[in-house]
């Protein structure tokens, strides 16, 4: 961890020099006063320069997260397999995102994810409980039980009516999504939306029930995250949810307000299933698009590209 | 010594007991034998080398415990046993202030462990292993087990509940989102309700099962006269026979100066309660001074010898034992062959209590007598964590061999089965991947049928683990089932180069999701002798992976 804190030191120091190297080029900053000009950030680097970059290409964190504030980040931890498997958010990306959500003045840093598998494994296997050791008024639990859910009601819900939720979520705290990208089976893709379904008690019923796409999209109406960071570091191609499959290493991280264009981003990155496709092939984005949570199509939006 | 510094060392033995009943769980550590007690138990460990006609290694460990008495003298029940502490101290809770009718001497009750010692023995001859319904340590790791901690999860669930305010309040987070996942077992009840049968009879005699019943007191009673440390009574007794009526294993007969020696476990409570100060435990050689022999009549011995022969023989010829080579259960990974394991397994329960995912049950009738607690898998419960073997590791008798993770991978436990006129994707053509996204090793591929992409298993890549069983949503019994065709059962060798003789494998390695979007929608990889199981496609298949438009 020491180590890994030196990196960090060492590379705000670069990125500060960057960043003054590119204010004497430009003359004016282009994410000091980024806020509303894009939709998007897309920037490639390692997991903790990309991310932090990213955070302050969208505004800085403080945008987001105010002094005093309860913070729910909800990576990918839902299978006991290591970062390098492509199934769960990297964890460096989420320490990133937690000491930042800290030293903007969080109250506290609720990492949290209702695992598919068993939850001490989850925790230890993914490395994010390790990783988010040292931070200070950070807690990474993995939710199981009934009784840290709520249920609510869905009233813009085409196929859900109700829905059980992590209660904190309902609390007033602020939800930053840190999905990982990856393929799956029965959506085509896992990115920010499907990921949600992490915050739910009864997913089976999504699978089993439900219209899945139709169900993803009903969940978007409730559960709707200030935030959106995409750790694209690695690509599980295929073989998603829980791989093992093809892991492309793609160094991205893309952010965004707007979640379903983060997904839709996210869709072109790589070739899934060895095939290119758009956002708006992916059922349950082109669902959650129509139903106005979002923009679907990349080409109209605004996008920073950077190298981190 | 006293009785106080007796109780303490006793409280040491179940406390050790205890803690390395609870270290018993995934993450023990290779050094840590969280299954000595078993070890020590010198009766579990003949009885399993008896009815499995083997050698079993870690039975060595019960050597020490029989040296120790052939030297010592029966101490282990007054002070190591934990089911002895366990009566002991439970008797101060329920009957201290008791009278007990219980019968002062008592001698053929006494004959009465030494019965059961020999039928369990001579049972064990023909193949019966059948010591593990009364041995002590056997049984209280089965109470601790399916009692105890379920019921201790239950406690503290409920007390973090209660709790759970207040550590909110106090911005505890960790602790505000603890939940311990309850274990769950089958014939719990049953043991709870052996328990306390034992625990009530101390309401007739203290110790009342140590005294008449436990056959491995019958065992350590047969050695123990050889000890160095005898009773001796000296000529201040004024024949008063409190330590007679204090005696709590009935040891002192009529005359107090003499002593049953087989039935002393030197627990030293004449010594205390005497008031003449008459009593003492010299070292005294053995065979110096008096040797009572044991309560056993010829006759008693004869019945016994014979009705655990007969017992064993008869039991042996059940329609159970031929279909022991077909038998319908999930074994855990590591267990010997079948006949080998019935007789090796000494029921104690202890891999029941550390698997992690609480999927191993206790088996009841389901192979009959000899299969009775018997570990099986209940994958709809649970499945098979692939990351964890633990099972083999505190198996005190090697009936599940104690495997490295590699091994443990390629120990096939059975072969997952699919019932189409179930599965939701097969009967009713709806989107469900669960069987698929849950495998961990991509042994569940999607195959274009009628249109539609279906989950066919491969079974040369399966292992049995019961993922897919655990979460296949139907409701009932799953759709995807696990049955034993396939299973490996060594009891030797290694698993990894068996498993490559018969072309198996069970490396989570990426690739079959490759077919999805070719033409054919049947090239997989090596995947030639998948088939002949694949009905032809009679439309053609889908271009797009699920979930792309």
């Amino acid at each position: 961890m020491d180590e890994w804190k030196k990196t960090i030191t060492r590379r705000r120091f670069l990125k500060t020099a960057a960043a003054g190297a590119a204010l004497s080029l430009i003359g004016k900053p282009h994410f000091s006063e980024a806020k509303d000009d894009y939709d998007l950030v897309v920037i490639s680097g390692e997991p903790v320069a990309a991310t932090k970059k990213a955070l302050e290409a969208m505004g800085g964190i403080s945008r987001f997260v105010k002094k005093g504030q309860r913070v729910i980040l909800k990576p990918n931890m839902s299978f006991s397999n290591p970062p390098e498997r492509g199934s769960t958010t990297h964890p460096l990306v989420v320490v990133t995102v937690a000491q930042a959500c800290i030293e903007a003045g969080a109250q506290q840093v609720l990492v949290l994810d209702h695992t598919l598998q068993r939850a001490e494994l989850c925790l230890e296997r993914t490395g994010i409980r390790e990783a988010c050791k040292q931070i200070k008024g950070a807690h990474v639990l993995a939710i199981q039980d009934k009784k840290f859910f709520r249920e609510v009601k869905v009233p813009k819900g085409k196929v859900l009516e109700r829905v059980e939720v992590v209660k904190e979520i309902l609390e007033g705290h602020v939800l930053i999504n840190l999905p990982v990208a990856k393929s799956h089976s029965a959506t085509g893709v896992s990115l920010g939306l499907k990921g949600l379904m992490g915050l739910i008690l009864d997913r089976e019923s999504f699978h089993s029930q439900y219209n899945i796409n139709q169900a993803i999209a009903d969940l978007a109406t409730v559960i709707k995250p200030q935030l959106t960071i995409l750790d694209a570091t690695r690509a599980l191609a295929s073989g998603g949810p829980g791989g093992p499959g093809d892991v492309k290493k793609l160094n991205l991280i893309i952010a965004g307000i707007d979640p379903v264009a983060v997904d839709s981003y996210g869709v072109s990155i790589v070739p899934w299933y060895g095939q290119n496709f758009k956002g708006r092939q992916v059922e349950h984005l082109l669902v959650a698009s129509q139903r106005g949570l979002g923009k679907i199509d990349i080409d109209q939006l605004r996008i920073l590209k950077e190298k981190a | 010594m006293s009785t106080r510094m007796r109780t303490f060392i006793q409280a040491l033995s179940l406390l050790l007991f205890s803690v390395l009943f609870v270290f018993a769980a995934y993450g023990l550590p290779d050094w840590l034998p969280a299954d000595i007690y078993l070890r020590l138990d010198p009766l579990l460990g003949l009885n399993a080398i008896l009815a499995a006609r083997e050698f079993i290694g870690r039975a060595l460990w019960s050597l020490l415990l029989l040296g120790a008495t052939l030297v010592i003298g029966r101490f282990f029940c007054a002070y190591v046993c934990p089911m002895g502490a366990s009566i002991d101290f439970l008797d101060v809770l329920f009957f201290r202030k008791k009278t007990r009718p219980g019968p002062k001497t008592g001698a053929s009750l006494r004959e009465v462990k030494y019965v059961v010692l020999i039928l369990f023995i001579s049972a064990a001859l023909t193949g019966l292993s059948l010591v593990f319904f009364m041995d002590p340590i056997s049984f209280l790791t089965r109470v601790y087990t399916f009692v105890l901690y379920p019921l201790s999860v239950t406690v503290i669930n409920l007390f973090l509940d209660l709790l759970r305010p207040v550590f909110q309040a106090l911005g505890w987070i960790n602790i505000s989102h603890l939940h311990v996942v309850q274990p769950v077992f089958y014939m719990s009840a049953i043991t709870l309700l052996i328990f306390g049968g034992i625990i009530a009879l101390n309401r007739l005699a203290p110790r009342f099962w140590c005294r008449y019943l436990c056959p491995l007191g019958a065992f350590l009673s047969l050695v123990s006269p050889l000890g160095l440390f005898k009773r001796r009574v000296n000529d201040d007794c004024n024949e008063c026979l409190k330590c007679q009526r204090n005696c709590p294993m009935g040891a002192i007969p009529e005359d107090p100066r003499k002593t049953h020696s087989p039935e002393c476990i030197q627990c030293r409570t004449c010594v205390k309660v005497c008031p003449q100060e008459a009593i003492s435990f010299p070292v005294s050689l053995p065979f110096a001074g008096e040797y009572s022999s044991v309560n056993l009549s010829r006759r008693g011995f004869v019945y016994s010898l014979a009705g655990g022969l007969a017992f064993g023989l008869a039991s042996s010829q059940t329609p159970f034992t031929p279909l022991q080579s077909k038998h319908q259960l999930i074994r855990p990974p590591g267990a010997i062959p079948e006949t080998e394991f019935l007789r090796t397994c000494i029921r104690c329960g202890e891999c029941m209590k550390s698997c992690l995912t609480n999927t191993l049950q206790p088996c009841l009738w389901e192979s009959g007598l000899a299969g009775l607690w018997t570990p099986r898998l209940d994958l709809r419960l649970a499945p098979c964590e692939q990351n964890c073997n633990v099972c083999g590791k505190v198996c005190p008798t090697q009936a599940i061999r104690s495997l490295p993770l590699d091994e443990k991978t390629h120990a096939k436990i059975g072969t997952a089965v699919l019932k189409k006129e179930v599965c939701l994707v097969w009967a009713q053509n709806k989107l469900c991947l669960i069987c698929d996204e849950i495998c961990p090793y991509n042994a569940i591929v999607f195959r274009p049928v009628e249109g539609y992409r279906r989950p066919v298993v491969v079974a040369s890549k399966c292992n049995g683990c019961g993922f897919c069983e655990q979460r296949c949503p139907v409701r009932g019994e799953s759709a995807i089932t696990v049955v034993p065709n396939g299973e490996i059962r060594l009891k030797e060798g290694s698993y990894v180069k068996e498993a490559k003789k018969l072309q198996l494998e069970f490396k989570p390695d990426p690739g079959d999701d490759k077919f999805i979007l070719d033409e054919s929608g049947f090239k997989v990889e090596g995947g030639k002798k998948e088939k002949e199981s694949i009905p032809p496609s009679e439309q053609p298949p889908p271009k797009k992976p699920k979930g792309f438009l």
